[in-house]
């Protein structure tokens, strides 16, 4: 492996784009399989020196309280609660952050205005607001969805008002030569050249959305993924915390690749928007 | 981010209006709320925010916190920073590297730092190293995912050059490698330590929460302590304020350590 050093740095063909979509080509699916074989072998080696069921369970009790779990509908009722909580933060934001974002990227005297707004408390973490937001919410549903919405605002407005902006003056101008109209400039022009960058603001909001409401759920809420991790840790039953860890890790793993492949679906003529 | 109307409208005071009438704006509704709308006497308000401040300030209660927080912050950003670039740099090296550990990485890499945290408190208890756990996991990916993308995109040439002229594996790596994705480290870097810092803040307010109160400190459980214990909304102000403050710090640092470390980037 050594002798491969040098070649190994200037092998072509072999850059992996972190970041890309994964292709389910057949060699792919055997190394991913491959290396989760060694992975769940070394953690199975590691719980069987350990041997402390409480601080690191076998694989294969893990699995076991996955199938429990989801046998008993458990799983599902948290799961619902949370993907709920989230679809509703993400409409809220998308219904808050898209029309202000097109109003700031249009509008150069509204942007200049409210854009140090926007500085000032981007910097303030959703997960700062959770003491705050506890005490005027309560513990319950508006919390997390409150911590949520405010943390896909960010990624939404700015990726918004950057993709309004760096519409093609050319496209803007050739359609004013040829007659259109304001509305129709918006609409067929203006929303379709924007709307790749908006739906990598979108990514973003989501992944924020989906970290931030594990830590919302599990300081200030009765339900969701996030408490119910919290909840089998204090009852020290470990294979039921992991259980739910390696939930979490799926629904987020899915919806970015899911993610990924609508925007692809969606905005075919925007190959190559990076990210 | 802001627009350079200054320019346009040829005056810099219009600019400074630009910049601080909404903000100001905000905090004047925000105090005459305050003063003659709010129910509640515990609500916050800018007079009585400012005042706690310099309490705060003054009793030293919350520079110890932020200097206990940045201390974590630090130390498990330079775990991450060492074992996320090293493996980086292997993993970018090596493709069969690559290859093996990609599926696992990019499995971990979606779940957030705070659901470890359960686990974190079972391994490490509810101290400075559980704390510090969690801001090295989330340290760690952005750090290891931009410097395999640097490494795989150093020009083959350079590494072609050194290796024909019979420079050592080892040095191509560090002489050669390194230093040309550096860019992309940095950026790395500068991502991880946002979110480190957002970490940090999560996982002193769980494992506050989850204490009982606790003794974990740093500031992130100083705000819990105000929600829970005394109740002073005015104090959790100050601490958001802190808390934004000092993430805005940190990015302008690292954005002008980028610019020192690569000048030639300009």
């Amino acid at each position: 492996m050594a002798a491969n050093a040098t070649t190994a740095v200037t092998s072509p063909g072999t850059i992996a784009v972190p970041g890309a979509a994964p292709r389910f080509t057949k060699t792919r699916l055997f190394r991913a399989i491959r290396s989760f074989a060694v992975f769940l072998a070394i953690w199975w080696a590691v719980a069987a020196w350990v041997e402390n069921p409480i601080q690191l369970p076998t694989p294969g009790r893990v699995a076991t309280a996955l199938f429990d779990l989801a046998a008993s509908g458990e799983l599902l009722e948290h799961m619902m609660i949370s993907v709920t909580r989230l679809v509703i933060a993400l409409l809220v934001s998308v219904a808050l952050a898209v029309p202000l974002g097109f109003f700031m990227g249009l509008n150069a005297r509204a942007n200049a205005y409210l854009d140090p707004l926007v500085e000032l408390l981007r910097p303030i973490s959703g997960i700062a607001w959770i003491p705050l937001a506890l005490f005027i919410f309560g513990v319950g549903d508006v919390l997390p969805v409150f911590i949520m919405v405010y943390v896909a605002f960010f990624p939404l407005l700015l990726n918004t008002i950057a993709g309004v902006r760096n519409v093609d003056r050319r496209l803007v101008d050739a359609a004013r030569t040829m007659g259109v109209g304001r509305a129709a400039m918006l609409r067929k022009v203006i929303v379709p050249a924007a709307f790749p960058t908006v739906m990598v603001g979108f990514r973003l909001a989501f992944a924020g959305a989906w970290a931030a409401i594990i830590a919302a759920e599990l300081i200030g809420s009765p339900s969701g993924l996030g408490f119910a991790i919290e909840w089998y840790r204090q009852l020290l039953m470990s294979p039921k915390v992991f259980a739910f860890i390696t939930m979490i890790g799926m629904i987020g793993y899915v919806c970015d690749v899911g993610l990924r492949a609508l925007q692809r679906r969606l905005t075919p003529w925007a190959d190559g928007t990076g990210l | 981010m802001t627009t350079a109307t200054a320019s346009v409208n040829g005056s810099a005071w219009r600019r400074v209006l630009e910049l601080t009438l909404v903000p100001l704006a905000l905090v004047v509704v925000w105090q005459l709320w305050g003063m003659y709308l709010a129910t509640d006497a515990r609500a916050p308000v800018p007079s009585r925010v400012a005042a706690t401040f310099v309490d705060l300030v003054a009793n030293g209660g919350l520079v110890g916190a932020l200097l206990q927080s940045l201390t974590r912050v630090v130390v498990g950003f330079a775990i991450a920073l060492v074992t996320g670039t090293t493996l980086g740099l292997l993993m970018g090296s090596y493709p069969w590297l690559r290859d093996s550990l990609d599926p696992i990485i990019e499995a971990f890499r979606p779940l957030a730092p705070m659901a470890i945290l359960p686990i974190v408190l079972l391994w490490f208890g509810t101290g400075t190293p559980a704390a510090t756990a969690i801001v090295t996991y989330a340290a760690f990916f952005p750090l290891l995912v931009n410097t395999v993308h640097g490494v795989t995109r150093v020009d083959r040439r350079l590494v072609q050059a050194a290796s024909t002229m019979g420079v050592p594996r080892t040095s191509i790596l560090l002489r050669v490698v390194l230093p040309a994705a550096l860019p992309s480290i940095l950026l790395g870097a500068r991502l991880s330590m946002g979110i480190a810092w957002t970490a940090i803040i999560a996982a002193e307010l769980g494992v506050g929460a989850k204490s009982g109160g606790g003794t974990s400190g740093g500031i992130g459980q100083m705000m819990f302590v105000f929600y829970s214990y005394s109740i002073d909304l005015n104090a959790i102000v100050v601490c958001m304020i802190v808390v934004g403050v000092v993430a805005l710090l940190i990015d302008r640092l690292f954005r002008i350590a980028e610019r020192r470390l690569m000048p030639w980037r300009q």
